[in-house]
């Protein structure tokens, strides 16, 4: 598990790619997954994020307790959406939702016990409560209200990526700690440098400061959950802890009883980046932020929740120019990464993209995906009356000057030609197809090209041939 | 008999392999790279000219685009 | 599947005919010492709400009651913003997602409140008296037309009304009932439709103009069941999965005259209005028919070729 974090950073160029919930989960044991599903939350939460038909495969056997044919299954399916079906039944059985039954002249499916009883807790209510019970606390002397907590939230967050641009932040906010730049180091989202003391940025790192906020979460939190055992930290207490917050209600204070001790350092954790506020370390309440309801729902990446909570403040024209409505140096210097920036106000700036400053982006590893993403969900309200968000030709003009780098397509290889016959030629051709190391061939010409890797077999087959003739 | 060269292969549009074959021909770089035209899209290159050869396109790229957003 | 962006908005309409369930009450009580007939279907109701709720987090849902004397809001209510704390003190007691405990609270406290004031009522009400369904239907679709106004920009939104509906259909409301069925048509809203043990052919009408599933269940017990496998699924989904095949559709119109429901009837030329007897004037435009004789002896399917001057 610890192993996992020590994942190369992604190369020069490669896109970032983050997991969502599913394809994390199915990457964890099978003995983790099945503890897993004995919280009503994480339950939820997985159910949240099954493929539609799937969900309802579920709904449809929750209050039946008999094992069900694969056959009766697949008649609940349309003909033609057959294989929508065998989607939903494989992701169901590989998170070991849905568990082949034995013993039956046919396959039957069974609902998971566990999850089946958390899940009907979540829905018709019964079972302990989430928290645990705990001694009424009384209405909060020191409650928040929400703009405070928002507030808070972005603070925190933005500290992190403040680090990250290496641009000092805000006067009076406290800087990150070690433990989070471990995470930073970790997830190849920065490096640390031989001469230099402070750990610089990697490419992965500026893919990672364009994407939108609840996907950098979820991308960190993953990267973070890596390394939790490693800290000698429960992973599963941690998951149904962060499972338990996407659900919790936003402006209400949670107590801190009843939790483990590895949930209690999670939670400092989390206060530390804004997904959470503590008013003290000591302080037996807690109140969750929007930066971490939903958080669930971030990896499948779909465009309404990366917009909600937070206002857009960026306006594109079709004259290439971008207006930036805020006043965070941190927000300017993400849009600097990709464009010109030509005036600078207090909370307004203007910056024009051009083919130089995109290209400069597209040098440092960023795609021409992620600067759309970027303008697209930090779009100004009146952006988003508008369809397309952002204008056809910025967007085409972008994607073009992407495609103007990869004009020319290199492949190192070797070539060979002046073969006496056509026989030998074929032979080679046809030895280096089977192998897969054939990148071009002409038969007419007798030239063939194998790559790099296969010469060395190429080469041993054809001096094997030779002595027959 | 057979011949072996080591080297690169480039795929690329008719128009740029003709720019390839220009700068080819007129010892752009000091001497012949190009080793074998393969066919309209495919050249065969020796593979220590890379590296210029690519500033060289995107000088070629950065030349033949125009400033629209040029401010007055 | 296509990715599917959309909010989804399920409005359910429940009918809460204080002479309907009662008389379920009634029945339920000869045979055994059951829970309440009213009490097993709110929870089978809420249970459904959840899983609605449960399908997506953008998912959103509004319950409105109709009773023979009033339709109102259940949840949300417009009263939630002041007792907002009041919400808390429900506390979370159980394993319950606390959203849904919050919501499911509400509701109940509301359907109670709702019964106790009928009750209070009841003496005046006349013994026929019918559940105001169309009236209910107007307040959705305003309901829908209101959300789908205050949708943050950028997303869109897509509802649908299940009516819950148990008590019988009266042709007085035919034509109000229509006008709504069609707005609803119009504004792509799906209205599907729950009949608990009779048909209504109201509903069979408005299920099949606007697309919407029709189903009567003749066992209570399996309420859950029944809205869990044919209602829980959107009409995107519902592509996918077989759906029960459609009824026979009762597709007769009530005359405007005495409200009764005709096979064959009398239509007026120019506004379309529909009588169950010869008229020399038409009602609703004025229109003056001058009668051909052989028509007043003997009327035929429908007056085409009646002039108006």
């Amino acid at each position: 598990m610890a192993a996992g974090g020590k994942q190369e950073a992604a190369p020069f160029g490669r896109h970032l790619k983050c997991k969502d919930l599913h394809q994390y989960l199915q990457g964890l044991p099978v003995s983790v997954l099945d503890k897993l599903y004995g919280h009503p939350a994480t339950c939820f939460a997985v159910f949240r994020e099954l493929p539609e038909l799937a969900k309802h495969f579920v709904m449809r056997t929750l209050f039946a307790e008999q094992p069900l044919p694969e056959t009766l299954v697949n008649a609940w399916v349309k003909k033609e959406q057959q294989n929508f079906c065998t989607g939903a039944l494989n992701r169901l059985k590989q998170l070991r939702i849905w568990r082949v039954v034995t013993g039956w002249s046919q396959t039957r499916y069974e609902l998971n016990p566990t999850f089946r009883s958390n899940l009907k807790i979540a829905l018709c209510g019964g079972g302990q409560p989430w928290c645990g019970v705990a001694d009424d606390l009384g209405p909060d002397r020191h409650s928040k209200d929400k703009e405070f907590l928002d507030k808070y939230a972005l603070e925190r967050w933005e500290a992190v990526l403040h680090f990250m641009t290496g641009s000092s932040p805000p006067d009076g906010t406290v800087g990150i700690s070690a433990d989070v730049v471990q995470v930073l180091l970790v997830s190849g989202l920065m490096k640390s440098d031989e001469q230099e003391q402070s750990p610089m940025i990697t490419p992965s790192g500026f893919q990672f400061l364009l994407m939108d906020a609840s996907s950098q979460i979820w991308y960190f939190m993953l990267k973070y959950l890596d390394m939790v055992e490693a800290r000698g930290m429960n992973l599963v207490e941690c998951l149904s802890f962060l499972f338990q917050l996407n659900f919790s209600t936003f402006g209400k204070d949670y107590p801190t009883d009843n939790m483990s001790d590895s949930q209690l350092r999670f939670l400092q954790h989390l206060r530390e980046i804004g997904l959470v506020f503590q008013r003290k370390r000591k302080s037996r309440r807690y109140y969750p932020t929007k930066l971490v309801i939903n958080l669930a729902a971030a990896g499948s990446g779909s465009m309404t929740t990366a917009s909600e909570g937070v206002e857009g403040f960026i306006v594109v024209e079709t004259n290439y120019r971008v207006y930036v409505y805020t006043d965070s140096p941190l927000q300017v210097a993400l849009v600097g990464l990709f464009a010109e920036i030509i005036c600078r106000f207090p909370k307004f700036c203007v910056a024009v993209l051009t083919r130089g400053s995109v290209s400069q982006a597209l040098l440092s590893g960023i795609t021409a995906d992620q600067v759309l993403h970027f303008l697209r969900t930090r779009a100004h309200p009146e952006m988003l009356k508008k369809t397309p968000v952002i204008p056809a030709n910025i967007a085409d003009q972008i994607r073009l000057w992407e495609l103007e780098k990869c004009r020319m397509q290199m492949t190192e290889g070797v070539l060979y030609n002046q073969f006496l016959s056509m026989s030998d030629f074929e032979t080679l051709r046809k030895y280096a197809e089977d192998l897969g190391v054939l990148i071009w061939a002409n038969s007419n010409k007798r030239v063939m090209i194998v790559s790099k890797s296969g010469h060395d077999d190429v080469k041993k087959f054809w001096k094997r041939q030779k002595p027959r003739e | 008999m057979v011949n072996v060269l080591k080297g690169v292969l480039i795929e690329c549009d008719a128009v740029l392999k003709q720019f390839l074959l220009h700068l080819d021909e007129t010892l752009a770089f000091g001497r012949k790279f190009v080793l074998e035209d393969l066919d309209e899209t495919h050249l065969f290159i020796s593979s220590d000219i890379v590296n210029t050869l690519k500033e060289k396109v995107w000088e070629l790229m950065d030349n033949n685009s125009f400033n629209v957003t040029k401010l007055d | 599947m296509a990715e599917d962006t959309f909010r989804r908005l399920l409005v359910v309409v429940c009918d809460l005919s204080p002479i309907w369930w009662g008389k379920q009450a009634a029945n339920a009580s000869e045979n055994s010492d059951k829970m309440q007939p009213i009490n097993a279907f709110l929870n089978n109701v809420l249970v459904f709400c959840n899983a609605h709720l449960m399908m997506k987090h953008t998912n959103e849902l509004a319950i409105v009651c109709a009773t023979s004397s009033k339709s109102q809001f259940i949840y949300p209510c417009p009263e939630d913003v002041s007792d907002a704390n009041g919400e808390e003190s429900y506390g979370n007691m159980d394993g319950k997602y606390e959203h849904f405990a919050t919501m499911n609270n509400v509701v109940v406290d509301k359907v109670k409140n709702i019964i106790e004031e009928e009750s209070a009522d009841d003496v005046n009400l006349p013994e026929n008296s019918a559940t105001l369904l169309a009236g209910a239907l107007s307040m959705t679709l305003c309901y829908i037309r209101q959300a789908e106004r205050n949708c943050p920009v950028g997303q869109s939104m897509k509802a649908r009304i299940l009516v819950l509906k148990g008590s019988q259909d009266v042709s007085t409301q035919y034509m109000a009932t229509m006008n709504c069925i069609f707005a609803a048509q119009k504004n792509n809203v799906t209205i599907d439709s729950c009949l608990l043990m009779s048909d209504s052919g109201f509903l069979q009408q408005a299920s099949d103009i606007t697309g919407g599933v029709y189903f009567k269940i003749t066992k209570m017990e399996s309420l859950l069941q029944y809205l869990l496998w044919m209602f829980l699924p959107d009409p995107n989904t519902r592509e996918s999965l077989v759906m029960p095949g459609a009824v026979q559709i009762d597709y007769r119109a009530a005359c405007f005259c005495h409200r009764t429901l005709v096979d064959i009837g009398f239509v007026c030329s120019v506004c379309l209005s529909i009588y169950c007897q010869l008229l020399p004037r038409c009602h609703t435009c004025q229109t003056r028919f001058k009668l051909p004789s052989a028509a007043m002896t003997r009327p035929k399917k429908k007056k085409k070729e009646k002039t108006a001057d």
